[in-house]
């Protein structure tokens, strides 16, 4: 695909904030479209800049923004083929269901008979019928988080922003409403592009994923990748747990730890080069005994320093000597053995579980 | 504005630093818009007022009364010294500060009590008692002062049921209550305003570490209601120095104020420069407990 | 919440306050009842009760000099608050809606002087203003009098309120297509509402309250009621002054509820 067709093209796109502050560095990325997009990273990452700029709410610094090809420049948001679920949902409070839904279709001068036809259909695609007439004060906050998503779906906008629309809702319902906004995405086939603090939710939902930290795109690549090949330092440890072990490279494919230890992992640095050795504690195993792994596997001695228990599963810090620690996760299913603090144990894992990540 | 001179950027245009300021720059000259009207107005029926009373104050006194834009000098001010101006102005002061530290004592207990009450609704209400006298006609309160402290109303026949006290108008006393009466409600409002706001988990905390509440007030809550505090004093202290109606009303020759006294010279004693010098110094006053309020971020009124 | 309760709790500190709050309360409202009640006494003699009566109204309502000043009061609060309301409401959106632009600082400042100012000087300038301008002393000098002062009292209730409201909301309505005029029209506008309805009736209220500033700049035939009541006042203690005294307090008390009565609905 070229330039021109993506959904949403950013190029060279910077935010300042007066002399000093930079929100947004210089970042390129282009959003296809009918993909479910996250932007994700810490607070003042600078997520929520990029955002608003996309929606208009922000002018650049410097770069350009495209959607579907077409420059935006200064346009203001009233002119672009976007909608905003915000974060605070904004929803008019002396309108109601209904009147919220309606209003972009109304200030775009749509007729009537139209107007009514397609809010009701957006009230039902969200599941709130039946509630027309309610105010926003009337509704609990699941139910005004869908009015936001149809008032600015019900406008059939070429791009779909969401600015960390779950934040507000409690463990429950913010899961329930992960999957449907999911399939909302997927039944209307619009460009999605969604801004969130938490891994979790962006791992879930999409197809892919920006990470971003300092104003900076560290890394971008589909869900899968993104956990599994983080690129550097800190999305390795933003996404998901991880341990982190220092080592250098021995040759390619092969890893010596602080203590000595020579393991097989996937490599992509000079033989020589120090690197820190990324683990993630579900693909580790723990045995009694060197006997019981599996042959061609990684193997560490190492000792039990803590235990944690999570319900659904443990977690063990293994303390390997010279070489550091880290965690290993166990699920909580008879079959497996239960470690105690002080128990030495043989810490086995898969050499594509393992990456050396260069500093 | 350099507005008109500026290259009319395209909307389709990728950004750059110089668009970027254009849309910011764009962005605040509406707002100065909106403040337009506003803004030439107090400029013309204000600003530009309060400074020809600077102006006036060093003309000359034409045969008429009114300043003579000539032979500039500086008498008015030179009689700020006068024996009898040191007596008015130190009397309004003394009331001012007086009566300024009695609306801040009672309106802060006041204050302090309502916004204590347990339910909303209660305090709702409370507020609103308070409100009623603040919105009631300034004047209409005064005469009801007027009435009671005469010969035969019934502070005066109080007074002299119990021997305490005889008919107390036209005296200092009675001027003073009448000022208490009318500023209170001004240093209630924000006294409430910012004493409501206060975290009280911090009162709580601050009653662990010091063992005493008196302390723990002292310590916490009287610093925290301190916005409060400035702007209800502000309120009460700047209007009493130009004090009028009350002293007028309830006040006697010998209790002449500041605001009497002008409101004199530009009257019976027909002399605007000496009468201007008298407003601009209220004026600066004014000026400066402004600032202070603005120093101390005492912005909730 | 739990908080507060300890500091309201059943001390003996509280105890006091509540004396203390009574007592404010009662030196508030007794005065303002006296006088009410004796507007109602048959007696020429203000402080003796001479039986029920509605003689001093009637007496009122034959009082030409008295019916003209009320008519010029409304005519100046009218205009005066009209004016000083869109002034106003435009001012505090200046100053909360928009990035900082220059003179901003200055403006907020010089806006919040009216508030503080005493009467006597502000009359004093204004008068002094007027002279030198050469604008004749009338109705059309207390009006513009009166907008000096009133603005600021709108801009601060419209503001208080602007600074409740999320500019989200307006973002929003920019968001979903609304112009720069759509978004005030339907979202901004209504919001605010309750602030300026507030501000004018507060405006409104200080207009029909004022004596000094418009006995200052008044003209022949221009005094408004305050004005005249004043110079009643200052002659004597009349049943028919507490007639008029009660008439203004009972005007008051409507503009004051209807004010709560506005801010509240703005509530839900």
């Amino acid at each position: 695909m070229t330039a021109s067709t993506a959904a949403v093209g950013i190029h060279g796109v910077t935010k300042r904030f007066g002399e000093d502050v930079v929100a947004v560095d210089d970042i390129d990325l282009e959003i296809q479209d009918g993909e479910f997009f996250s932007l994700l990273g810490p607070s003042g990452c600078g997520k929520t800049t990029t955002l608003r700029m996309i929606a208009g709410l922000e002018y650049p610094t410097a770069g350009s923004i495209r959607i579907f090809g077409e420059e935006m420049g200064l346009r203001p948001p009233n002119k672009r083929p976007i909608n905003t679920v915000f974060q605070s949902y904004a929803l008019f409070p002396h309108m109601n269901v209904e009147d919220n839904i309606g209003f972009g279709l109304r200030m775009q001068k749509v007729e009537k008979a139209e107007v009514s036809s397609r809010v009701g259909e957006a009230i039902d695609l969200v599941r709130l019928t039946g509630l027309n007439s309610r105010r926003p004060g009337e509704l609990s906050g699941g139910q005004q988080q869908r009015v936001a998503l149809a008032r600015a779906l019900v406008n059939r906008p070429k791009v779909l922003l969401l600015d960390e629309p779950l934040g507000a809702l409690d463990l429950k319902l913010r899961q329930t409403m992960q999957l449907e906004l999911k399939d909302i995405q997927s039944n209307v086939g619009i460009t999605f592009v969604y801004v969130t603090h938490d891994q979790e939710e962006a791992l879930t939902m999409s197809d892919r994923i920006g990470v971003m930290n300092h104003g900076q795109l560290v890394q971008v690549g589909r869900s899968e990748d993104i956990y599994e090949f983080p690129s550097n330092m800190f999305v390795a440890g933003f996404v998901g747990e991880m341990s982190f072990l220092p080592g250098e490279v021995v040759e390619t494919g092969s890893v010596r730890l602080a203590g000595g230890e020579v393991v097989r992992a996937r490599t992509d640095s000079s033989p020589g080069t120090s690197i820190t050795l990324i683990l993630r504690p579900e693909k580790l195993h723990l045995y009694g005994e060197v006997s019981e792994v599996p042959p061609g596997r990684n193997v560490l001695n190492g000792s039990v320093s803590r235990r944690t228990f999570y319900g659904n599963s443990l977690s063990y810090e293994v303390e390997l000597g010279a070489s550091g620690s880290f965690d290993v996760q166990v699920e909580n299913v008879p079959s497996q053995t239960r470690w105690d603090v002080g128990d030495k144990v043989v810490i086995d894992f898969h050499h594509e579980a393992a990456s050396a990540l260069a500093e | 504005m350099t507005l008109t001179d500026e290259r009319k950027p395209s909307e389709e245009e990728a950004a750059n630093p110089e668009l970027e300021r254009g849309a910011e720059r764009r962005e605040a000259w509406r707002g100065f818009l909106h403040a337009v009207p506003a803004y030439a107005y107090l400029i013309v029926f204000f600003v530009l007022p309060l400074v020809i009373v600077f102006v006036f104050s060093f003309a000359s006194r034409g045969r008429t009364g009114r300043p003579l834009l000539e032979d500039w000098n500086v008498d008015g001010w030179a009689r700020l010294t006068d024996p009898l101006v040191r007596t008015i102005v130190g009397r309004s002061l003394l009331v001012a500060v007086m009566n300024t530290v009695f609306c801040l004592v009672i309106g802060y207990a006041f204050a302090y009590w309502i916004a204590t009450r347990r339910k909303q609704s209660t305090r709702t209400l409370l507020l609103i008692l308070v409100l009623i006298p603040f919105w009631s006609n300034f004047l209409v309160r005064t005469y009801a002062w007027r009435m009671l402290l005469d010969s035969d109303g019934y502070i005066t026949q109080l007074g002299e049921f119990t021997g305490l006290w005889g008919r107390t108008l036209f005296t200092l006393p009675a001027v003073f209550l009448g000022l208490l009466y009318g500023y209170l409600p001004f240093m209630v409002l924000p006294l409430y305003a910012a004493i409501e706001r206060i975290d009280w988990s911090l009162v709580e905390a601050g009653r662990d570490l010091y063992a005493s509440g008196v302390k723990a007030f002292l310590r916490i809550t009287l610093p925290l209601s301190r916005p409060g505090i400035i702007a209800g004093s502000i309120l009460v202290f700047v209007p009493s120095l130009g004090a009028y109606v009350t002293p007028d009303i309830l006040g006697g020759a010998k209790t002449t104020l500041l605001g009497n006294f002008i409101v004199t010279q530009f009257g019976a004693a027909r002399n605007w420069p000496f009468g201007s010098a008298l407003s601009g110094a209220i004026l600066i006053v004014m000026l400066l407990a402004t600032i202070l309020y603005f120093r101390t971020g005492g912005r909730t009124v | 919440m739990t908080s507060r309760h300890a500091a309201s709790g059943r001390t003996r500190t509280d105890r006091w306050l509540s004396l203390n709050g009574w007592f404010v309360f009662a030196f508030l409202y007794l005065p303002i009842l006296v006088v009410i009640v004796f507007s109602f006494s048959g007696a020429a003699n203000v402080g003796t009760w001479g039986g029920f009566s509605l003689r001093w109204y009637r007496r009122l309502a034959g009082n030409e000099q008295l019916l003209a000043s009320l008519e010029n009061s409304l005519w100046v609060a009218l205009y005066s608050t009209i004016v000083a309301t869109v002034f106003g409401t435009a001012a505090a959106l200046a100053l909360d809606r928009y990035r900082r632009w220059a003179s901003r600082g200055t403006f907020d400042a010089i806006l919040y002087l009216p508030v503080i100012i005493p009467d006597v000087t502000m009359a004093v300038m204004l008068l002094l203003w007027f002279t030198q301008i050469g604008l004749p002393l009338g109705r059309a000098s207390i009006i513009l009098a009166h907008i000096a002062f009133n603005i600021s009292f709108v801009a601060i209730v419209v503001r208080a309120r602007l600074a409740h409201m999320d500019s989200s909301m307006e973002e929003a309505a920019a968001d979903l297509y609304a112009t720069r005029w759509q978004t005030f029209r339907r979202v901004t506008l209504p919001l605010i509402m309750p602030g300026v309805l507030g501000g004018a009736l507060l405006a409104l209220t200080l207009s029909l309250d004022d004596v000094v500033i418009t006995s200052f700049v008044q003209g022949p035939g221009s005094t408004t009621l305050p004005v005249h009541v004043f110079g009643l006042i200052r002659r004597s203690v009349t049943p028919e002054i507490n007639a008029v005294s009660t008439l203004m307090v009972t005007a008051s008390m409507i503009l004051v509820f209807s004010s709560l009565a506005i801010q509240r609905r703005g509530e839900n």
